[in-house]
């Protein structure tokens, strides 16, 4: 029995041996990824902020278009410039945001809000490796100044996009601890100073697709004129904008036709202060491209661009809006008594002949309608573009779409879709620029000086080069008259006169942006308008399916802090209204 | 204490019972003797009955024992679990001495078990055995499918496609991120045994407790399922086992719209809606009725995208050895196509088993090896898009498959021989041609090739000590080819044919070192293992690639050089995952009566940080042969009655990734690339953090309790099984969802959640004769309650299952995992009355839901309001127990098996309801409710909500339980006739057996669920969580089939 126990303790013994020599066998590394040490320099950091830089669409693997920048959720759909289009059924989240009576579980605000603040917490990590790489001494204080900047500017637009939907949001920095952080105390200094950052930033970044001085003073003017309405001092900052640089050093300014701005050749032209870079057949499947606003073409089968899916569709209001009457635009809104006609509830075989009254020629670049040329498709043939139009109207977006020459070298290829584009969002364009300023000078009550820039604004839509034409490439397509604002009298008589025709240009030289929503609440006039567009676009025969018993109340110009991140906060993020 | 105190009651219960059936006896004598074993000396325990009566007693603890008896007539049953049954005539004899034959004909008396065999009637903790030939009565190539309603405990729900792997989960779920058990083929652990031939297998057992589980440790608590392959016996076996037949696709859904039904609801809809239009393709709608087109087709997309599948199966076998060597050889061919057209799957496994003997018997050398390959053309299913339901679901019955005569589209002409589609004209939806869909993808190819096997050597050290070293793994081998073609016929159109291939590889292997003794003393007896562990597993990488731009869809032109774009070109790297272990058991015997049985496993793992890498698992258990105790002598008609009991801790890793103790920073070009030059066509790299690391996670732990008792009754032809367990998990591995203000980094997993499950296994068995006739039946019955307990400090749910109207189920403290959640439909609106009466609910129209206002709440204008806070739990896929019955009948040379198994209680969410009950839900099919039985002003005494263009909360946009209903079902799964053809005949051949079956398979099902089948497939294939389950998503049906088969052994 002894040497029985003794045979056994030896074996155990050596097997625990065997064992405790295997100690790092357990010692395994992760594949396939990066640690924190390795990114402590140059390329590492520019890495990170490149990372950074890719959320400006607001779309990734993780984050679809219910995050795009361009907003055409909750700036046109929620402005009423554009409707969920399409047919009932798809996307059903949206039809409460568009008819002001979404709840705060609706899971588009909730991916809307996680995107802001994973682009906000890739500006941090650049922060942070920085710090680690200066402190390591393998980056100098120059290239830290210079990514810091760049990640600083970042994170103050990314906040400042979270500002402009929900008001009372966190501030999230590199410090920032996330089990205390609330939404309470007022964060509108901290994303000024953010974006001050990037105004120290040089001119020339040698990238177009980098921030620079001269974006970074636009987007700290939009932010004061948004959160502060501090006119004056954003009217300095778009001043020196205005004579500035594309981040690559190019010139600004306005581009010689309207149409040309939204062709893909042209998203980096001279029109193009910055552009949301898009790129095609890059390796990322089309979410590179313009995957926010992949849903929102045409959808004849075969014979309209993209492939799908009839999202993004023109509202009536915004589309009679166009009406000119002696050139200028009606705007005591007594457009709508001039509706601009549409083949509504007609087949593509019955006759229809296009509306012969005057119109902006911005028009028929910023919406497809029946009987008009879209790019090179061929005129618009009416019912069969749209999915159902008994449910959505007649009316197609057009600013984002690629030209038929276009497909396959600036759409992704091999897709379920054509409609993953190159065509980058123009965040910021020159014309924009212009009404900015224009808006700072009325508010400042120069009066003269805002009608001269929104003249350069109409005058170059007025360029008969840039209006659509028929096939014959001469004739305009449509009754297109365009004139300038006279020098003297209406409306530049007056301040309150001259906000209406400046609110209405942008709405005309910037509809289907994605800009109408935050514009209503900056100018504190959103609900007593969209409930007068409401109230027309009822009238129309697909108001009811698309709004049927909706009212636009005091709170719709923000949207409720998505539930789900107030019950992730243990308590500490607070509903908003 | 409670316990105890209940046994010694039901033991009084017992005695007092058979004390007043002795009285009854007269006339008697007495007869002793003593009974022995075949080289194992003096039987305690022995039941001996007098034959025809209920009177017995039972040997004493040197196999003595003394009973009256009435005379000599009487004939003495002698019984013991382990050996054969010997009835004595008594005769004259005053002394009957007994030789108890070892039963060795039955496998059931001894249990393979964690790293050793034990004797059934020494086990302690919660086993299942399922036999080889009852897993094989269900054709299917599959063993995790054939363990439904085997064993009770264990959960098995699967779909009909070929090849895929049921969902097993045992004694319900420890774990939100993987419930999937641990399988050990051969001593080799895997998570995957869907490679095996079914015919290879011998045995299965199934460890359901601590007490039987947790020598396996921290991978044990979803329960372990040990695999046992076949091995050769003495002399030489040649078997030939086969089946073919045919599944029978059926009618698929049979409430669907034709043609002009369709056009008629459209009608409806007009006339609800109030709207009029010119319809693009039935005609104004200010006509009377619409008219159809002239190309309209009445498409069945059932019919055009099933067919009635071949399915075919041989095996052979060749297997033999004598005292020195033995050795099984198995070649296995097994081809099922599936009731979709294009779909099946194809696998030839081999099977090597073999064992040397050296030395006098002391040392042992043999190996185990399976190879499988298997090729298939799966298609997806449970998701939007899969055939069942992008098929019948979704396409409109006007839509011709294929174009018979000319068609003048919208933007191009459909000729003959083209297919049909969506693309035709406006109005037909937005899904693609299934049937096209799948004749494309018909030359897609997927290719496995996968080894499992092991190599031992055991070495007997002393008589009753030996040590076993075994080394074994597996290796997987796979290449798939897919090919999209470009399509025209579609609304959506995919405009450049694309080609992805993909290709991986991964290894696992595991080394064990134990020492097992095997000793008895007088009536102590003891078997211990100790050993050590190492195992290395999830090694291995894969590899994406695709283009597109092809130039012709030639089959032979499909390579990725041949593209003119490049997609994609991205592969992985797996991070393995180690694992020492240190394990030790021991079970003990005490007169075969007492029994006790401790385990402790100390295991260290990679995936946990160097502060919490290890953790230790003990199990105690205990069980006591009642029927051993003198009280008993007397109970004849309870042959053997075991109580038992368990206690212990099981571990779980699989919830964590292996990186989760780092902070990890990548790039995708899909996740953080950025076109910083504005080319248009490249981007430059971009990193992000992609996870955040927790190096403080550690071990989940189950706590498992178990109680339960074996009982055999009448000699041995009724018998029980009956355990009660909990089951609850602590230091439940979570990976709580961070608020958006911390990023989109992969959360690390903490051990913050906690879950618990209770329930009740059974198991009866009952086999007897009547003269030829024999019967052999079995039930089983397995019940769990899973509740939630923690989900996350300061989080109190979570929610899951993605679908066109937001996830569908919540998981939540004090709920079972994937409970159903949604608004409480109290029923339609009947009038704007009552509308304008009830809370503000947006969307309220006339004919639609009005939802239970469950919060009271006021809204800021103080109305009530139906909101968020409004949901409710509206159903739980978590059956209250599921069953199975056996039933098998011999008749001379006639066998006649039933298989049933049903499932009670569990509710299924029927996501195609939202696709054709209402009109906004896409343009696709309807449903005849929604035509003919949803409300209208005249037709108020309905369900059905209203049919209406209007796509709103009231109707179609949130989940409600409008879409839940009552799961339950019974199923016949299997009706077999077989005929032995008699040995005289065979003799004459040389055969030495053949029988030749018929077999019905799913034959009736009855049920109220009203989709194609009950039995709903997992959403995400290959999910091993369970956040969501039960829902319908257009699953793949479970059809009938009827086969042709024969055994033949030379």
């Amino acid at each position: 029995m002894k040497r029985n126990h003794s045979i056994l303790i030896l074996i155990l013994a050596v097997l625990g041996i065997v064992g405790a020599c295997k100690s790092d066998f357990l010692e395994v590394n992760p594949k396939g990824s990066l640690g924190e040490a390795v990114l402590a320099n140059e390329v590492g950091i520019n890495n990170l902020l490149i990372g950074a830089y890719s959320m400006l669409d607001g779309v990734s693997a993780s984050f679809g278009w219910e995050a795009a920048s361009t907003n055409w959720v909750y700036g046109d759909i929620r402005g009423m410039t554009g409707n969920k289009g399409t047919d009932a059924g798809d996307q059903p989240d949206i039809n409460p945001i568009q008819t002001f009576s979404e709840t705060a579980t609706n899971p588009y605000l909730n991916v809307k809000w996680r995107s802001v603040y994973e682009a906000v917490s890739r500006c941090n990590s650049a922060i942070m490796v920085t710090a680690q790489a200066l402190a390591n001494g393998s980056i100098t204080s120059e290239q830290a100044d210079l990514f810091v900047k760049q990640a600083r500017a970042l994170r103050g637009w990314y906040h400042f996009e979270a500002w402009r939907m929900w008001e009372q949001i966190p501030y999230v920095d590199e410090t920032t601890d996330q089990a205390t952080l609330t939404n309470t105390e007022d964060v509108r200094s901290k994303i000024i100073a953010d974006l001050t950052e990037g105004t120290n930033l040089p001119t020339d970044m040698d990238q177009v697709g980098r921030f620079n001085k001269t974006v970074s003073q636009v987007l700290l003017a939009k932010a004061m004129m948004q959160m502060n309405h501090d006119y004056a001092g954003a009217l300095t900052l778009l001043n020196q904008a205005k004579t500035g640089t594309k981040p690559n050093g190019d010139a600004i300014g306005l581009a010689a036709t309207y149409g040309e701005v939204f062709d893909i050749v042209n998203r980096n032209g001279i029109e193009s202060v910055y552009t949301v870079q898009y790129s095609v057949n890059d390796g990322s499947g089309g979410t590179n491209a313009g995957a926010g606003e992949v849903l929102n073409f045409p959808y004849k089968s075969g014979g309209s661009p993209g492939g799908c899916c009839g999202f993004f569709q023109g509202t009536q209001e915004m589309v009679n809006s166009f009406r000119t009457v002696g050139g200028l635009p009606l705007l005591d809104n007594t457009y709508n008594n001039l509706a601009v006609k549409n083949d509504q509830g007609l087949l593509p075989s019955d006759p229809y002949t296009p509306d012969a009254g005057e119109l902006d020629p911005r028009l028929d670049w910023t919406i497809g309608r029946r009987g008009i040329p879209f790019w090179d498709w061929g005129r618009h043939t009416g019912s069969d573009w749209n999915r159902d139009q008994s449910y959505s109207g007649p009316f197609n977006a057009k600013k984002q779409v690629y030209k038929k020459s276009q497909e396959g070298q600036y759409t992704e290829v091999g897709s379920w879709t054509s409609g993953y584009t190159a065509n980058g969002y123009r965040m910021i364009r020159y014309a924009d620029i212009l009404l900015l300023i224009a808006e700072c000078q009325i508010e400042t009550n120069l009066l003269d000086d805002a009608r001269t820039n929104i003249n350069l604004v109409r005058a170059r839509a007025a360029n008969p080069a840039g209006f659509v034409k028929l096939e014959d490439g001469t004739t305009p397509a449509a009754n297109y008259v365009i004139a300038e604002y006279a020098a003297t009298g209406y409306p530049f008589d007056s301040q309150a006169n001259a906000r209406l025709a400046l609110y209405m240009e942008r709405k005309l030289e910037l509809a289907m942006e994605g800009h109408r929503w935050f514009d209503l609440n900056r100018w504190g006039i959103t609900q007593t308008e969209l409930s007068r567009v409401l109230a027309y676009e009822k009238t129309v025969p697909w108001g009811s399916s698309m709004y049927g018993t909706a009212t636009v109340g005091a709170e719709d110009k923000t949207f409720p802090i998505p539930q789900r991140q107030i019950d992730l906060s243990n308590g500490n993020l607070q509903q908003n209204r | 204490m409670k316990i105890s105190t209940n046994v010694r009651r039901i033991a009084l219960f017992f005695l007092s019972m058979v004390l007043s059936l002795g009285f009854a006896i007269a006339q008697e004598r007495t007869i002793t003797g003593t009974v022995t074993a075949e080289g194992e000396g003096s039987v305690p325990g022995v039941n001996i009955l007098i034959k025809g009566t209920m009177t017995g007693v039972i040997t004493d603890v040197n196999g003595a024992y003394s009973i009256k008896v009435p005379g000599d007539a009487t004939i003495l049953v002698f019984s013991s679990v382990g050996y054969v049954s010997q009835e004595v005539t008594v005769g004259s004899q005053a002394v009957v001495d007994v030789v108890l034959a070892t039963d060795v004909v039955s496998l059931q008396e001894v249990v393979v078990t964690g790293y050793t065999t034990q004797r059934k009637r020494d086990i302690t903790g919660a086993i299942g055995v399922v036999e080889s030939d009852k897993l094989k009565a269900i054709p299917t190539g599959n063993v995790s499918n054939q363990l439904q309603g085997r064993s009770s405990g264990v959960t098995v729900t699967g779909s009909g496609q070929p090849g895929q792997n049921s969902k097993v989960r045992i004694r319900g779920f420890a774990s939100f991120q993987d419930n999937n058990p641990l399988y050990i083929v051969d001593g080799v652990p895997t998570q995957d045994i869907s490679s095996l031939n079914p015919n290879d297998v011998e045995s299965l057992s199934v460890l359901k407790d601590a007490g039987a589980a947790s020598v396996y440790g921290s991978r044990a608590s979803n329960g372990v399922i040990i695999v046992t392959t076949k091995s050769g016996g003495k002399g030489i076996k040649v078997n030939y086992d086969m089946y073919t037949g045919t599944q029978y696709a059926g009618k698929g859904p049979e409430n669907l719209l034709d043609a002009q039904e369709y056009a008629n609801l459209q009608w409806l809809v007009y006339a609800n809606d109030g709207t009029s239009e010119t319809h693009p393709l039935y005609g104004p709608s200010s006509n009377a009725s619409p008219t159809l087109p002239s190309w309209a087709a009445n498409t069945n997309w059932y019919d055009v995208i099933t067919h009635n599948a071949p399915m075919q199966n041989h095996d052979i076998s060749l297997s033999g050895g004598n005292d020195k060597a033995r050795f099984f050889a198995g070649l296995g061919y097994f081809n099922q196509e599936g009731i979709v057209i294009t779909n099946y799957s194809k696998r030839y496994t081999g099977r090597f088993n073999s064992e040397w003997t050296f030395l006098n018997d002391r040392v042992k050398v043999g190996e185990n090896l399976t190879v499988s390959y298997r090729e298939s053309n799966g298609v997806s299913n449970q998701e939007e898009g899969s055939p069942i339901q992008s098929g019948p679901y979704r396409s409109q019955s006007i839509i011709p498959y294929v174009i018979t005569e000319e068609i003048a589209g919208t933007a191009r002409t459909f000729v003959p021989g083209e297919y049909g589609g969506t693309g035709i004209a406006p109005r037909l939806g937005n899904g693609g041609n299934t049937y096209a869909g799948l004749i494309r993808g018909a030359d897609d190819t997927h290719h496995n090739i996968h080894f499992i096997g092991s190599t031992y050597v055991d070495v007997q050290l002393l008589k009753g000590l030996n040590f076993r070293s075994t080394f074994g793994g597996t290796w997987d081998d796979g290449y798939n080819v897919d090919y999209t073609y470009a399509t025209y016929e579609n609304a959506e159109n995919t405009a450049t044919p694309s080609l992805s291939e993909y290709a991986y590889w991964g290894s696992d292997w595991v080394w064990t070192n134990q020492l097992t003794l095997n000793k008895t003393f007088g009536q102590h007896r003891i078997v211990a293992i100790a050993g050590y562990e190492a195992v290395k597993y999830g090694v291995g990488r894969n590899m994406t690639a695709g283009r597109a731009g092809y130039y012709t869809n030639a089959l032979d032109f499909r390579t990725l050089n041949n593209g003119a774009t490049i997609q994609t070109a991205t592969s992985e790297a797996y991070t393995p995952t180690t694992l020492v272990s240190m394990f030790g058991k021991a079970d003990y015997s005490f007169l075969d009566k007492y029994l006790l049985s401790a385990t402790v496993r100390r295991d260290g793992s990679s995936r946990f940080g160097a502060d919490q890498r290890y953790g230790v698992f003990p199990s105690f258990s205990a069980g006591w042969r009642v029927s051993g105790e003198p009280f008993f002598s007397s109970i004849g008609w309870i042959s053997d009655l075991k109580v038992r009991g368990s206690y212990g801790t099981m571990g779980n890793q699989l919830a964590v990734s292996p990186d989760n103790q780092f902070f990890l920073y990548g790039g995708a070009a899909n996740q953080s690339n950025y076109d910083l030059n504005g080319t248009g066509t490249s981007s430059l790299q971009g990193f992000r953090p992609t996870r955040i690391g927790n190096p403080d996670a550690k071990w989940e732990t189950n706590v498992t309790t178990n109680i339960g008792f074996e009982a055999q009754l009448w000699n041995n032809k009724l018998g029980i099984v009956f355990d009660y367990y909990t089951k609850n998990t602590e230091d439940l591995l979570y990976d709580p969802e961070l608020p958006g203000t911390a990023g989109a980094a992969s959360p690390p997993y903490v051990n913050i959640a906690s879950m618990k499950n209770n329930g009740v296994d059974v198991e009866i068995s009952f086999k007897n004769t009547w003269g030829d006739l024999g019967v052999n039946a079995s039930a089983t019955l397995t019940s769990y309650h899973n509740e939630i307990t923690k989900i996350a400090d300061g989080i109190t749910f979570f929610d899951y299952g993605d679908s066109r109207i937001g996830s569908n189920s919540r998981n939540m403290v004090g709920q079972p995992i994937s409970a159903f959640y949604g608004y409480q439909v109290e029923g339609l609106f009947q009038s704007q009355t009552e509308i304008d009466a009830a809370p503000i609910q947006d969307g309220a129209e006339p004919g639609f839901f009005r939802y239970a206002n469950l919060d009271q709440t006021e809204n800021a204008d103080g109305d009530q309001e139906i909101g968020p806070s409004d949901r409710t739990f509206t159903g739980n896929p978590n059956p209250k127990f599921t069953y199975g019955f056996n039933l098998g009948f011999t008749y001379k040379s006639w066998d006649l098996t039933t298989f049933i198994y049903g499932s009670y209680g569990n509710d299924i969410l029927n996501f195609n309801s939202w696709w054709i009950d209402f009109w906004p839900s896409f343009q696709g099919q309807k449903s005849q409710e929604l035509l003919y039985d949803s409300w209208t002003p005249d037709r108020t005494g309905t369900d059905v909500p209203k049919a209406s263009n209007h796509s709103t909360f009231s109707n179609n946009t949130v989940w409600n339980s409008y879409y839940v209903e009552d799961g339950s079902f019974l199923r016949m799964k299997n009706l077999t006739l077989g005929y032995t053809l008699p040995e005289s005949l065979l003799g004459k051949v040389g055969v030495k057996s053949l029988r030749v079956y018929l077999q019905g398979v799913n034959l009736f099902t009855i049920t109220k669920y009203s989709g194609l089948d009950p039995e709903i497939g997992s959403q995400y294939t290959g999910s091993t969580n369970d956040r969501n389950f039960g829902v319908d998503y257009g699953n793949y049906p479970s059809v009938r089939q009827f086969l042709i088969g024969l055994n033949l052994g030379l």
